[in-house]
């Protein structure tokens, strides 16, 4: 292989890494620039996210935890994967929507470390309750094969190698994701810059009391970005579970470098948020290419130097920092 | 010890405080203080000395307790991480999650100094402290120079980041997954074995020499910690919690004093950290996991922050529960045959998240408010009645 | 002689509002400047600029003669600049007396020491002066209150209580009244009075009570959508037809 595929391979596995990354960062983002609320238990959606789209898309067998010892040794619809990339956001949005009612909105007014505690421990009782169910055990994710498939119509073909132009046969699925995260993201981008509700939203990122001054009704838009974060971190959890183990800490490890994603693009930027994934997403994907050793290291490398020469993030306001 | 020698909170640090306004002879004040902190320093020695024995060989008591005396010295040194916790969470307001790299790391640099210099305890527990000072430094100037939420967010990512370098581009010292083991702790002073037990009436009450050397810190962390919390930084960090704002603009260097707060924690987590080491002449990689920065504070606050023994109460509970309770698999109401729960073991994880929450939501100030509350309505029932 | 506070072509943008339009505002020694002006007009703006709260666009502040532009807000308060917040910034959870040893701390021990293991009852300076502070504002006998149980006109004494406490040359006062019944504004008004007496306090007010402002002012300052339209004494803004124009619509004071 040459160095320019080896280039080019790097790149592709950096903005699928990334694409993950960016989902659940675009969420927090726009949960944090707006409501003001540091959401612990974001992880905890991702999870939900990757074991609904498990349990909807495939049917798999359980080996432990409490539905296996009660009898259960498969468990999951069979409907394929689009029905779980249909269906799991919208589960997660109303999951979402009922965290914001029943947990964050008591919480707004309490300071933040109230904040983290209680969706930290929210976090723990999620991911229990799941270890409790369907055991600790990692279960198979396995990649789609077709999407779009329904009835007797065949759909696409989504797994297996594709061949690209100089890399030569490349895992197709990888750039499904890198494909579904653009859309999305593109779609939000879209509706909190050129809708109504974005403005809303972009308002109160600057300024929640000057909004509540003007007299609009913000908790509605409220309710719906805590949702569209969370119906994304339950994407993520759908195209993000093939691709890697699924079990229940899952939800817990994936938010630390969704924070960072977060803090190193700008609180309450999308672009940022973007911007912050891909080049977590590349310098991961390099280093596991260059320095396997390094890989874990290098993202928080990467926040420590952005941090100590642009303590706002890459792309952040310094006048919404809160 | 009583709850108003232990909590030198706004309220009941009054009584001294008052007559220094009033002015009094400041001599007898001096003394009459001295001699609080001295009741304190004293009651806590008293517990120390009396904890194994109730809670491994004492008749009837320990039975029921079913506690051990190795579990009696991981409670103290839990509890040390747990004091200097809870000066950062409870009383500066600073919610870390990245302690987990000041005690993990303490415990490698403490073991990783027994392997290549000197297994001396005592050098041990200076390597381990001084290296968790060091490093609180660093990783303080890095998380505080974004405020609020950030803190934690940024605590969290460093301690990973310690946690991923130990694993792989250190193993070469930590030994990555399998933990650093095969540490051999030398003996006190060139003569005491640590895990010997202590001869005669020391040892019944003690057992080992361990236990005595771990509870010395002890005594000393609480005695340090209720000086820091009665000297003008106890005033501040108090102040910053409040009103960050407005001691910025009374003249305060908020940010130096912030960063000296999660020093002085960091150094506690040191402490308590290369002990770790000492005790279990191991140390596992799961020590720089995030989850042990979770541990303490779940337990500071279950206990509860904001207090100086909560924490500790907090520590003992969790610990107990995680250690004696979770293997009981059908737990009873004592002393009936009611079956409270089936499979304890599996489900009090999730039990503890539960609980967790509701703490955090109904009562911040964790068991050590509660308890605080049932002893004033009991004692205002008293006096209501006389 | 250097005033003791000078602003020079200070101006503030958010964005592409001008907040604070080419101030140049100087406050003498032993002065009572009383800044008015309509809402929106950059008052508070323009003393959040002298604290450091907010970082200028242009322009330059000096205290006694040096630039505090590159200072941080507790640099400023150190320099001697003190101020009042507009609702009670107070520390709810502390005792009154803390509120006041906080501030005097500061003042008397600077903005950062290691004393960590001297207990605090030694620190006689910073007892005195937090007494004394107390004693002034008239809340001695409160001492012992936690600051959160005490009625709002006592938690605006307490506040400015602690901006005494920290022993200024200048005192910013923004709207030391504001949110107040007749009565607690009558008697903060005795307080201020008393204060300026008692220490021969240097201050810079931010009022809205035309009453207050007039009877306590050496000099007042009319701002304008973030620009100074008039100054001079009481009696010479009483009359002047801009500000009437501007500012009071031609209303007679």
């Amino acid at each position: 292989m040459s160095v320019l595929s080896d280039i080019v391979v790097i790149l592709l596995n950096g903005l699928q890494q990334g694409a993950i990354y960016v989902l659940l960062a675009v969420g927090l983002s726009i949960i944090l620039g707006t409501l003001k609320f540091v959401n612990f238990a974001h992880g905890a959606l991702y999870l939900i996210g990757t074991y609904a789209g498990l349990f909807v898309a495939l049917n798999v067998p359980l080996s432990n935890g409490k539905l296996y010892e009660w009898g259960l040794t498969t468990l999951g619809l069979e409907w394929g994967f689009f029905a779980a990339l249909v269906m799991v956001p919208l589960l997660v949005f109303v999951v979402g929507l009922l965290m914001e009612r029943f947990v964050a909105r008591p919480f707004y007014d309490r300071p933040d470390t109230d904040q983290i505690l209680v969706t930290f421990g929210l976090a723990i009782v999620v991911q229990e309750l799941f270890r409790i169910l369907f055991g600790s055990n990692s279960l198979p994710f396995d990649q789609p094969e077709r999407i779009l498939s329904f009835g007797s119509f065949a759909g696409i073909p989504v797994s297996g190698p594709v061949a690209l132009p100089i890399v030569g046969n490349f895992p197709q699925w990888r750039l499904w994701v890198i494909g579904i995260t653009a859309v999305l993201v593109a779609l939000v981008y879209l509706l909190v810059e050129y809708t109504d509700f974005g403005l809303v939203v972009r308002a109160g990122t600057r300024d929640a009391e000057m909004v509540r001054l003007l007299g609009i009704k913000i908790t509605r838009p409220y309710i719906v970005v805590f949702g569209i974060g969370a119906a994304l971190a339950g994407v993520a959890g759908v195209v993000g579970g093939p691709l890697n183990v699924v079990n229940p800490t899952i939800g817990t490890n994936i938010l630390v470098p969704a924070f960072l994603t977060v803090v190193i693009g700008g609180v309450g930027s999308i672009a940022g948020a973007v911007v912050g994934g891909i080049v977590f997403g590349l310098t991961t994907a390099a280093l596991v290419s260059l320095a396997p050793a390094w890989s874990q290291v290098g993202l928080y490398a990467i926040a420590a130097i952005v941090l100590l020469t642009r303590p706002q993030g890459l792309l952040g306001d310094e006048e919404v920092a809160p | 010890m009583s709850e108003k020698d232990a909590n030198p909170s706004a309220k009941d640090a009054n009584p001294t405080a008052n007559e220094s306004l009033v002015g009094g002879d400041l001599l007898s004040r001096w003394e009459q203080l001295r001699g609080r902190e001295g009741t304190v320093v004293g009651l806590t020695a008293i517990f120390v000395a009396l904890f194994p024995w109730l809670f491994a060989r004492a008749p009837v008591i320990s039975d029921f307790l079913q506690g051990y005396q190795s579990l009696a010295t991981l409670i103290l040194i839990w509890g040390i991480f747990a004091i200097g916790f809870d000066l950062l969470l409870g009383y500066t307001g600073l919610l870390s999650f990245g302690h987990a790299a000041f005690w993990g790391g303490a415990a490698y640099a403490a073991g990783i100094v027994a392997k290549n210099v000197s297994g001396d305890p005592i050098v041990m527990v200076l390597s381990g402290t001084l290296f968790a000072i060091l490093f609180a430094w660093v990783l303080g100037f890095l998380s505080l120079r974004r405020g609020g939420i950030y803190f934690s967010i940024l605590t969290l990512a460093f301690a990973q980041m310690m946690y991923f370098m130990a694993a792989s581009p250190l193993a070469f010292l930590t030994n990555g997954e399998n933990g650093l083991t095969g540490v051999d702790v030398g003996s006190l002073f060139g003569v005491l074995h640590l895990e010997a037990d202590i001869p005669s009436v020391g040892g019944m009450l003690l057992g080992t020499w361990l236990y005595a050397f771990v509870g010395i810190f002890f005594v000393a962390a609480v005695a340090v910690a209720y000086r820091i919390l009665n000297s003008p930084y106890g005033m501040v960090f108090r102040a910053i919690r409040e009103n960050e704002q407005r001691a910025e603009f009374v003249g305060l260097n908020v940010w130096r004093y912030k960063l000296m707060a999660f020093i002085i924690s960091g150094a506690f987590a040191g402490i308590a950290g290369s002990l770790f080491t000492i005790h279990g002449a191991y140390v596992p990689l799961q020590s720089l996991f995030w989850t042990e920065s979770g541990d303490i504070v779940v337990m500071t606050v279950l206990g509860g922050a904001g207090s100086m023994f909560g924490p500790v109460l907090g520590v003992g509970l969790y610990l107990y529960i995680e250690n004696i309770v979770s293997t009981i698999q059908v737990l009873t109401i004592p002393f009936t045959d009611i079956v409270l729960i089936q499979d304890f073991g599996y489900y009090w994880h999730l039990l503890l998240g539960i609980v967790f929450v509701a703490v955090v939501w109904v009562v911040p100030d964790g068991l050590w408010g509660i308890i605080g509350r049932v002893r004033t309505f009991v004692s205002e029932k008293v006096g209501g009645e006389q | 002689m250097t005033p003791l506070l000078e602003t020079e072509n200070l101006v503030k943008e958010f964005g592409g509002l001008v907040a604070t339009d080419d101030v140049n505002l100087t406050v003498e020694e032993d002065e009572r400047v009383s800044i008015i002006g309509p809402n929106g007009a950059g008052k508070s703006t323009l003393i959040n600029l002298i604290t450091r709260r907010l970082d200028p666009t242009s322009g330059d502040i000096r205290f006694k003669g040096e630039s505090i532009v590159n200072l941080e807000p507790h640099e400023v308060v150190q320099r001697g600049v003190s101020k009042s917040f507009q609702t009670a910034s107070i520390f709810p959870d502390l005792t009154v007396r803390e509120n006041a040893e906080i501030a005097a701390l500061a003042a008397e021990r600077g903005a950062f020491g290691f004393e960590f293991l001297k207990h605090r009852d030694s620190l006689t300076d910073v007892h005195d002066v937090a007494r004394n502070t107390l004693d002034s504002v008239g809340l001695l006998d409160r001492a012992n209150t936690v600051a959160t149980d005490l009625p709002y006109g006592d938690k605006r004494r307490l506040e400015i209580g602690i901006a005494l406490a920290s022993e200024p040359d200048l005192l910013l006062m923004d709207e030391p009244t504001a949110g107040m019944s007749p009565e607690e504004t009558k008697s903060t008004v005795e307080l201020i009075e008393q204060v300026k007496r008692d220490h021969g306090l240097t201050f810079v007010l931010v009022e809205h009570d035309m009453e207050i402002v007039f009877s306590i002012s050496d000099r007042i300052v009319v701002l304008s959508r973030g620009g100074i339209i008039a100054e001079g004494t009481p009696d010479e803004i009483r009359g002047n037809e801009d500000v009437q124009e501007a500012y009071l619509g031609g209303v007679e004071i």
